[in-house]
């Protein structure tokens, strides 16, 4: 028995995460995701690998997405609704909730604004969400005889989950995107001790090892404390869901204690519909929000308003959260250039811009007023924080879910060749544990764990529901025990508890295998 | 009564049972019935033709009947009791059944009535029933006080018991018995440990929490047993505590948290990676402790590796509160660490759960109150945030901190003032609390105050004259603050005595600012006297050019400052004696406040006073020395005495200094009361006694607290001593104290008691010092201080002496001793770092002068110079012989007989060698 995995795409990259495993004979895709830097057919996972005559139905025996970012569900209309998979999907509710409005959201900004071709249109989003079937954390779904699939909490964003599959005694944990810290907004990933033969886990950020998030939220706190206080304005250029509503709660919350009143704005749009989802939600969050929602949903911010387009001059000092996060465009770019110039005023820049923006510009020091348009006049000088908040986990969560769960071999995906390497030495020399990191369209091949079921004689099993240990004294030169090298002249007390260890395996005439007690094996023995 | 008809038939169908039964959970049927019920269950339990059955159900509706219905409870115990003359035999009753019974039994019965023999205990153990496995093992160290030691045998076996909750069950078994008692056997402290760390990553959640716990306990017992690896054994099981600190279930961590608030010991390198996630590379713990394992030292430091930071910035506020409580004991192990630890807990102020943030100013208030919290600059915003908290505790917390903290800074000082005007004016109802907190800030940084006075002088002023809009909270709490300041001794320094008189316009509102010391009559009082005082500005006109002057003191050497003094302070001579026993008046009522439990309160004064008194030796110059001297003594040993009687408290949780720094404590206490007695002369008989009664405590404490080898010894040292003590006693005819009086009862009783079992069973010395008392002990005209001066001319660190190998080396000393009269005897104390220790004795009538001061300047003879080091650092110092003590002579060859009491501090002598050539 074997376990074999196709890593389609997110094998040593990053994007377009998607991985095939053939567990006993069951085939089950991991994320359909699209490769947002691609824009030719190396934009989608190259499924003709799973099956050569397109019929997916028979090739595999479900999907699962773990969470709504696009390059883990991305793909997904593609692929059922063009390449014509009808198979069941899985997905945790939240997944299900924000992925159309992920979707649509892409195929708007494709078609609309690049005059793209479009790959799937608004019906096929919508056909594409009625065939999936929505979980919640902890269900175990039969999928059909053999397969059973069980959602765990992850982080990284709401609704996201790791995903257990086990097929006969196989079991295996993908992980996707997760986040051993948690947030404000989300908790810590969750999972159980498992028995796993294998492990597949992202590994975004496999050398990092990030500070104390305590540290960056004050930092995020003083400075924008520090503008407010000397009547400057807070521009916060940000993606709609995710780390939106995290700064905002920690805004929100920061001035209920201090009691500031100044106004914190969120530019219409897509951010109030998150909001809207969130405060549905509840269940997905962090425990502190689960704890305190029945007298405060955290998401009903209480010093925030909406923003109007008339309100950019208006006088006084506020906070504005607007998108998109990188000063790309849209209404951020609009604000930015408005209050820009002077420099009371403070803009918070995500950790991670994309070479080109505005944002990137800024805040490599190379922003000139040409960049704003041809109308502008003014140089740009207010202050530029950084923010350092990423729902990734880093190298020691990922140690720390690894070493938590000690499966039998561990694959990496979703990450950089060169850190991916480093990571790979260390799971193996610190923890022992085989590890892979394939490329896309790779196939591995690990073997997996199959228990026998065998008769057993009624003394064999009378001797192991009676409890039977023993206290042994032996010197630990013979146990390889590393902790007690220097203690190697005390004897050491050991229990031993040998119930199993005294059945016998015999195999009689008729290859039947039975397990007897050893006593009665020696018993038959004398008779003969 | 007569037997109701319908309970007649026996033995009792289940239906008759379930009609008794719904009976019996009814709350409205009438006593009279629930009685004949009583009566026939009990009565059909003698007969001997149930079944084992038909036993369980009748017990089970006895306790039943006994939970229901209270008013009958004590009768069903009767019955049982009166059917039955040996408890013991309804015990086995029920046993023969099942637990299930002996579950219902042990709910009607109390705890002490039901044993079990050792052996049935065994055998319903080893039965195939896993839930009759589980339940014994839960109930048997509880309820049936089974033998200790086959209930470690039993629970240690069953760790590896299949089943989750046996496990789990066993675990707790064993950590239940590991804080019943102390066991001998090394290597099965070492076998429970095991079981537990290897259950430390067992699949189930409750059996990890309980392997924790298991860890916790037993690790710290196995490295209390371990007196060589102490060390290595203690940082191992904080290594696999910090290792549980990532585990996914919440309440695992809560006690890895919880067990690492018990670690007694751990080395300053793994506190120190506990707060960085990045595992750090070390010199000192892996030279000492690791040298041939460096793999394995890393191994353990990748487990540590962040275990707080996580802790601190976990999901659930339970495990953020259980981490920032662990750093209440972890702090004081470190001062490094704990300077590290603050910047942690700043940000834990910021935390959205109050229970959390509370926890994090607990916990700092308690570095504070042990004086680890030093705060910077960096830390204000964070720190001074927290008064504009809009939560009442965490504001009333923060003011806590306040009124105990050392503030290193002026600028520090200052800003924490603005804060609490600030908070002052968001949250009027705080009033009371702020300038009691200003009052206390005061008290403590009377040098500050001094600093900033003229600032607030002219607000106040200018408020009383009306050029200001009145803002009368404002001026309250500056007035607080600046009349604060002098309350502990009786200067005023720069302070304008017009701002006494001010303060009593005010004396309604802050009086209770000073309730913690003075009522409001008292309050007046100093205020008036206050005004009045001239202070050394000469006039009612405040003289604000002092202040520069005080500005420029605290930059000043200390003998300038003598000088200064000497000018401005001649008739405080009395004053400084007034205030010495000021405070040793106060001490016997301090002593009340500690056996109620109000140790650190007492211990914050206490501080406030030490540095008062050490400030005022340093500048000393006149007679007083002596005053002070004797109140500093006094001080101290009342401190180590209030640090250790914390362990003699009943309710001691958490307690501040952990078992492992007592016997260091003790040791001091050992010291400090020798010098009190060998050092100050004039004693009279009285007084004499209660120094030696002093001596007795240290020693009973030293018998019932610390596990020091040579109790036998101390044992015939406290004879000794209670022997003195009571021929002084006969002598002076006055009347021995309380705790004398007990401790003469105990010491009759062990003579006449076989001295086999005095040494086996610890006598109870805790008992009598529960009668002892702190005395009021004054100082008076006659006390001296024996001290003396050391100083060896042209010599430093650049400047060696020379020596050649092999030959003596002369040391040139200048010896001036202090109230030394010329019966004692005198000696030099030089030591090397390798621990050899060298003896001169001083011939005191070679001394010059006579009376008080005795000059002598000497050449001390060094020989031991055969070392192969090129340079040599000695430590010399004068040490008295201790007269007092007679018994167990400390024989060194050539050397003092007795203990020697330091006279002064050690001086550092460095050699260095010359070449032959």
């Amino acid at each position: 028995m074997a376990i074999e995995t196709l890593v389609l795409g997110a094998g040593q990259e990053v994007g377009k995460s998607c991985v095939v495993v053939t567990i006993n004979g069951k085939r089950i895709m991991f994320d359909c995701g699209m490769h947002m830097g691609e824009t030719d057919h190396r934009r989608y996972p190259d499924f003709r690998r799973i099956s050569h005559s397109g019929d997916f139905n028979n090739a595999l025996s479900c999907v699962i997405i773990t969470h709504f970012h696009l390059d883990h569900v991305g793909a997904l209309p593609y692929f059922t609704e063009v390449c014509g998979y009808s198979g069941p999907i899985y997905m945790t509710y939240p997944t299900k909730a924000l992925s159309p409005l992920m979707l649509e959201d892409y195929r708007k900004v494709m078609v609309d604004r690049r005059g793209e071709e479009e790959q799937f249109t608004s019906d096929h989003i919508v056909e594409c969400m009625k065939k999936v079937i929505a979980l919640d954390l902890r269900q175990t779904v039969q999928v059909d005889e053999d397969l059973q699939i069980r959602p765990y909490y992850a982080g990284h964003v709401i609704g996201a989950a790791m995903f257990y599959a086990k097929v006969g005694d196989a079991e295996i944990v993908y992980t996707g995107d997760y986040n051993m810290t948690p947030d404000r907004h989300l908790g810590a990933a969750q999972i159980d001790r498992l028995r796993l033969d294998l492990l597949i886990t992202e590994s975004t950020y496999a050398t990092t090892i990030r500070d104390s998030r305590y540290a960056r939220e004050r930092e995020f706190l003083k400075a924008v404390h520090k503008c407010v206080s000397g009547g400057g304005k807070v521009l916060i250029p940000t993606f709609a869901l995710g780390r939106a509503q995290e700064l905002c709660i920690l805004l929100d919350d920061y001035w209920e204690r201090m009691n500031l009143k100044v106004p914190i704005y969120f530019s219409s749009g897509l951010t109030i519909q998150a909001n809207m989802y969130y405060k549905m939600l509840i269940s997905w969050t962090s425990q502190k929000i689960k704890d305190t929602y029945s007298t405060h949903n955290a998401f009903d911010f209480k010093n925030v308003h909406n923003f109007e387009r008339s309100m950019i001059d208006s006088p006084g000092p506020c906070v504005l959260f607007a998108t998109p996060g990188m000063l790309s465009g849209g209404f951020s770019l609009e604000v930015f250039k408005h209050w820009g110039p002077s420099e009371k005023n403070l803009v918070t820049l995500p950790g991670y811009c994309v070479a080109g923006t505005v944002g990137h510009k800024l805040m490599s020091g190379k922003l000139t007023k040409s960049d704003l348009g041809p109308d502008s006049e003014k140089d740009i000088r207010c202050q530029v924080h950084q923010l350092a908040f990423s729902p990734h986990t880093d190298y020691k969560g990922i140690m720390d879910l690894v070493k938590f769960l000690s499966p039998k071999h561990v694959m990496l995906v979703h990450g950089e060749k060169p850190k991916m390497i480093s990571l790979k030495e260390k799971i193996h020399s610190e923890l022992g544990i085989p590890c892979y990191y394939p490329a896309n369209n790779e196939t591995v091949c690990i073997p997996s764990t199959h228990y026998e079921n065998v008769e057993t004689s009624d003394s064999f099993v009378r001797s192991c529901s009676n409890p039977n240990f023993k206290f042994q004294k032996c010197s630990s030169v013979d146990t390889c025990n590393s902790t007690s090298t220097d203690r190697n002249l005390m004897p050491e007390l050991q229990v031993k508890d040998e119930r199993v260890a005294e059945g016998i395996l015999v195999v009689d005439r008729n290859k039947k295998a039975k397990i007897v007690h050893k006593d009665e094996l020696l018993l038959k023995l004398g008779e003969k | 009564m007569p037997m109701d008809s319908q309970w007649r038939e026996e033995p009792f169908s289940i239906h008759t049972l379930s009609v008794m039964r719904s009976q019996i959970i009814n709350p409205s049927t009438p006593e009279p019935t629930l009685i004949s019920i009583l009566q026939a269950l009990t009565h059909s339990l003698q007969s001997t033709n149930q079944t084992i059955h038909q036993t369980h159900h009748i017990l089970k509706l006895l306790s039943d009947l006994a939970a229901h219905h209270s008013s009958i409870s004590q009768l069903v115990l009767d019955s049982l009791r009166a059917n039955s003359p040996d408890p013991s035999s309804i015990t086995h009753l029920a046993v023969e059944g099942t637990v299930e019974s002996l579950h219902a039994i042990t709910s009607i019965l109390d705890e002490g009535l039901v044993s079990l023999d050792d052996s049935l205990f065994v055998s319903l153990c080893f039965g195939p029933n896993v839930s009759a496995r589980i339940w014994m093992l839960r109930n048997a160290g509880l309820r049936f006080q089974v033998r200790p030691a086959l209930l470690l045998g039993v629970c240690l076996g069953f760790t590896k018991d299949p089943y989750p909750y046996v496990r789990e069950a066993s675990l707790e078994g064993i950590h239940c018995l590991c804080e019943h008692g102390v066991f001998e056997d090394v290597s099965l402290v070492d076998a429970c440990y095991g079981r537990g760390v290897e259950l430390l990553s067992d699949m189930h959640d409750c059996v990890r929490l309980s392997a924790v716990r298991v860890v916790a306990s037993w690790g710290v017992m196995l490295a209390a047993s371990n007196a060589d690896m102490k060390n290595y054994l203690s940082n191992e099981v904080f290594a696999k505590l910090c290792s549980m600190a990532r585990d996914m279930s919440m309440k695992v961590r809560v006690e890895a948290f919880n067990g690492i608030g018990k670690i007694e010991i751990v080395s300053e390198d793994f506190l120190l990676q506990s707060l960085s996630k990045r595992v750090l590379t070390f010199g000192k713990t892996k030279k000492t402790l690791y040298q041939s394992t460096s793999e394995q030292f890393v191994k353990l430091a990748t487990s540590v590796a962040g275990a707080l930071v996580h802790g601190l910035e976990d999901e659930f506020f339970e495990v953020r509160k259980s981490a920032c409580q662990s750093l209440c004991t972890l702090t004081i192990l470190s001062l490094e660490f704990a300077h590290e630890a603050i910047n942690f807990l700043m940000d834990v102020l910021n935390d959205d759960s109050v229970v959390v943030r509370l926890q994090a100013l607990e916990t700092l208030h308690h570095m504070a109150t042990n004086g680890f919290l030093k705060l910077q600059e960096k830390h204000l915003h964070m720190f001074l945030g927290v008064l504009v908290d809009t939560n009442t505790e965490v504001r009333y917390a923060e003011r806590k901190i306040l009124k105990v903290v050392k503030l290193n800074d002026r600028v520090l000082f200052k800003s924490s003032i603005d804060s609490l005007l600030e908070n002052l004016v968001h949250y009027p109802q705080d009033e009371d609390d702020v300038l009691s907190a200003l009052s206390h800030l005061g008290r403590n940084h009377k040098k500050y105050v001094g600093l900033i006075i003229k600032e607030i002088f002219e607000e106040v002023e200018a408020a009383f004259e009306g050029n200001f809009e009145f803002n009368s909270v404002r001026i309250a709490a500056l007035l607080t603050l600046s009349i604060s300041s002098p309350i502990l001794n009786g200067h005023i320094g720069s302070i304008p005595p017009v701002m006494f008189s001010y303060a009593v316009t005010f004396l309604g509102r802050i009086y209770c600012a000073f309730s913690d010391i003075m009522d409001r009559n008292a309050l007046l009082a100093y205020l008036c006297e206050k005004s009045r005082s001239t202070g050394h500005s000469g006039g009612d006109a405040p003289n604000l050019a002092t202040i520069e002057v005080i500005e420029s003191q605290i930059t000043r050497e200390p003998k300038e400052i003598a000088n200064y003094k000497e000018e401005q302070q001649q008739p405080a001579n009395n004053e400084v004696i007034d205030f010495a026993n000021y405070i040793l008046a106060k001490l016997p009522d301090m002593w009340a406040m500690i056996q109620s439990g109000f140790t650190n309160k007492v211990l914050q004064s206490l501080r406030c006073w030490k540095e008062e008194l050490t400030t005022m030796m340093a500048s000393d110059s006149l007679g007083c020395g002596d005053a002070l001297a004797f109140t500093l003594q006094n001080l101290r040993i009342f401190k180590l005495l209030a640090q250790v009687w914390q362990h003699l408290l009943p309710e001691k949780k958490v307690s501040s200094q952990r078992a492992a720094t007592l016997e260091s404590k003790l040791g001091k206490l050992d010291k400090r009361v020798k010098e009190l007695m060998s050092r100050f002369l004039g004693f009279s008989a009285e007084e004499e006694i209660t120094v030696l009664e002093l001596i007795l405590v240290t020693f009973s404490l030293k018998l019932c607290k610390a596990k020091i080898c040579s109790s036998n010894q101390t044992f015939k040292k406290l004879n000794a001593i209670y022997l003195q003590v009571e021929s002084l006693l006969k002598e002076s005819s006055t009347l021995p104290s309380n705790f004398i009086v007990e401790l003469g009862k105990l010491l009759h009783e062990s003579s006449t008691a076989i001295n086999e079992a005095s040494s086996r069973n610890p006598l109870p010395f805790d008992e009598c010092l529960k009668f002892f008392s702190f005395k009021k002990f004054m100082f008076h005209g006659t006390i001296r201080h024996s001290n003396a001066e050391l100083s060896i001319p042209n010599n430093d660190l650049e400047h060696p002496f020379p020596f050649v190998s092999g030959l003596p080396v002369g040391i040139p000393c200048n010896i001036t001793a202090y109230n030394v009269s010329s019966e004692k005897r005198l000696w030099l104390r030089i030591s090397m770092d390798d621990g050899f220790v060298h003896h001169v004795f001083l011939d005191l009538d070679l001394f010059e002068g006579s009376g008080k001061v005795k000059k002598f300047a000497f050449v001390a003879p060094f020989y031991r110079t055969t070392t192969k080091a090129d340079s040599v650092t000695l430590k010399i110092s004068i040490g008295l012989e201790s007269l007092f003590e007679n018994a167990c002579p400390v024989q060194i060859r050539g050397g003092p007989k007795r203990e020697l009491v330091l006279l002064c501090t050690e001086k550092q002598v460095y050699l260095s060698k010359v070449d032959k050539d």
